[in-house]
């Protein structure tokens, strides 16, 4: 015998009239649907990017000289027609991207190896745990005078910063990931007869996922920072060095046009990179609640 | 019948972690468990026993004694072996078919031989229907059926298992006790079984192990002649033979419980 109502059985007959959208019941039924469609989602979204642009032209609009303190969007807009015109903006915006996307690889498939082998061994994992710790929060603006010491004003300069800024938050990430795998897992692929190599793979590896997540949120977001103030004071063409220059020349537009790009690339970043990542492990293995 | 396990003399002692001092768990055990048997094993809480089926794991060295599955001496975690932990023990980024087939995985079997065999292991244990849910989307009972079918899919000679249902809710408890059951009818597996309960361990064992408080040793071994096919809870409530071995263990276990009371 099945619960499950049959479409056209006894059950639908039975099914009360829809009630009036007009109806209590009936609003109601209404607003909770609006509120779990995806459209309410993107709606909310807009409203408050509508709202901040409003608020943005309405101060534009109050001040003297806004054309060297704060443009209104419309002619930040009109400034990025302008330099994309001129092909400025996509050639900066390429430079730093390759940037940032160079790092955060190299970073990633140094970083997280190095943290999971350091958190294999106990001992190990002890004595190399505040080290990391501490590089970890030594910030890659920090580090940027020895290094332009070291390698002055180049290419190699501005890369390892942002390499630096990736690596220790997500080897650190992993090392304390590994760390916090419970014994039992291990012991359960062991007696099943699992190789270390396969316990790594298998266990402690899918295990550290949450840390690894953590770090690699925070070390790409750190390694966007340093290729930002990298360009800057190094002055490597992109973003950043854009931003400086414009300052120089009164370009407030184009200041701002490059916060905003700055601002936009981080949130598709984690729309369509990040997030996916997260709800396709950690998520869906509910090792974290959202 | 052959002897599937057998441990002779097999003693542990280990340093505190904290204070340094020795601790005795166990003391020149002897015991012998036949091929397509299940005993359980009880005794008051700290009297080694889950020392000991760590040490058949594999997964704690031992001093002084022998121990040998199918003859061949035990040295560090095998899966001829399986273990069934207390809890936590399936592994949540793996869904609950990629669990039970995760030891032939380790074996290199190929998928069209996996998967067929992992099928009837989810049949087994009541998991149809589950096949593709993580750990997190199933119950405390369901867990502990994907854990039990994990361990038999590997095919180990002897499965362990450290008291496995103490997690899970009284009725939950009953019901994968008689499950218990009829997998060992199907599969005819060596299991050994630690508890903490006298009901669970009548209930379940051919023979059941009491343990002595620490140091711990095999005080008695109470023999409950009980055909598989009979042990259901319903009979059991009121079959004498269960009822009286039923008792005997309990009064064993509080005898222990209460020497150590009173020290």
């Amino acid at each position: 015998m099945s619960y499950v109502a049959k479409p056209g059985g006894a059950s639908s007959t039975k099914r009360a009239p829809k009630p009036s959208l007009l109806s209590r019941e009936g609003l109601h039924i209404f607003l909770a649907r609006w509120r779990h469609s995806g459209f309410a989602y993107v709606f909310n979204i807009l409203l408050t990017v509508v709202i901040a642009l409003t608020i943005w032209s309405l101060i534009s609009s109050l001040i003297t000289n806004p054309g060297r303190y704060l443009p209104s969007p419309f002619v930040v807009a009109l400034s990025s027609v302008d330099v994309f015109y001129k092909g400025l903006l996509p050639a900066y915006y390429g430079n730093t991207l390759t940037r940032l996307v160079l790092g955060s690889i190299l970073g990633l498939s140094l970083g997280v190896p190095f943290g999971l082998l350091l958190g294999l061994n106990r001992t190990v994992s002890d004595m190399f745990y505040p080290i990391m710790n501490f590089f970890q929060s030594v910030s890659g603006i920090a580090i940027f005078p020895i290094i332009m010491i070291w390698w002055g004003n180049s290419e190699k300069t501005v890369f390892i910063v942002i390499l630096y800024t990736c690596f220790f938050p997500i080897a650190f990430n992993a090392l304390s990931g590994v760390r916090g795998v419970p014994l039992t897992y291990v012991n359960a692929a062991l007696t099943l007869g699992a190789s270390p190599f396969q316990v790594v793979k298998d266990v402690l590896l899918p295990g550290a996922m949450p840390n690894i997540a953590t770090g690699t949120r925070l070390g790409i977001g750190f390694a966007w920072r340093a290729v930002i103030a990298g360009e800057m004071l190094v002055g490597r063409e992109g973003l950043g060095w854009m931003i400086f220059t414009a300052r120089s020349a009164d370009l407030t537009a184009q200041i701002i046009l490059g916060m905003v790009t700055i601002g936009v690339t981080w949130i598709i970043l984690d729309h369509y990179l990040l997030r996916p990542f997260e709800r396709s492990t950690i998520e869906k293995w509910g090792l974290v609640l959202r | 019948m052959s002897a599937k396990l057998i441990v002779q003399g097999l003693t542990h002692h280990y340093p505190d972690e904290y204070t340094g001092e020795t601790v005795h768990a166990l003391d020149a055990i002897d015991l012998k468990v036949e091929e397509g048997e299940l005993v359980t094993v009880v005794g008051p809480s700290g009297c080694g026993k889950s020392t000991l089926l760590n040490i058949l794991a594999g997964l704690l060295p031992y001093e002084a004694g022998a121990v040998s599955v199918d003859g061949v001496p035990i040295r560090g975690p095998g899966s001829d072996r399986g273990v069934v932990f207390q809890e936590h023990a399936i592994l949540p980024w793996r869904t609950v078919t990629r669990n039970i087939g995760h030891g032939l995985e380790i074996k290199n079997v190929p998928k069209h031989v996996r998967e067929p065999k992992v099928q009837a292991f989810v049949d087994l244990v009541g998991l149809t229907g589950f096949e593709g849910k993580y750990p997190h989307e199933l119950s405390g009972g369901m867990k502990q059926r994907c854990a039990v079918a994990r361990t038999l899919c590997a095919d180990p000679a002897i499965m362990l298992m450290d008291e496995p249902f103490a997690a899970v809710d009284a009725q939950t408890r009953i019901t994968l006790q008689e499950e218990l059951n009829r997998i060992a009818i199907a599969t005819k597996k060596t299991i050994m079984f630690i508890t903490h309960s006298v009901d669970e361990a009548a209930f379940l064992g051919d023979r059941c192990f009491v343990f002595s408080a620490r140091p711990g040793k095999i005080k008695t071994i109470v023999d409950i002649d009980i055909p598989r096919e009979r042990r259901n809870w319903n009979d059991m409530n009121a079959d004498s033979v269960f009822l009286a071995a039923r008792a005997r263990i309990l009064k064993l276990v509080r005898e222990e419980v209460a020497d150590v009371v009173e020290e």
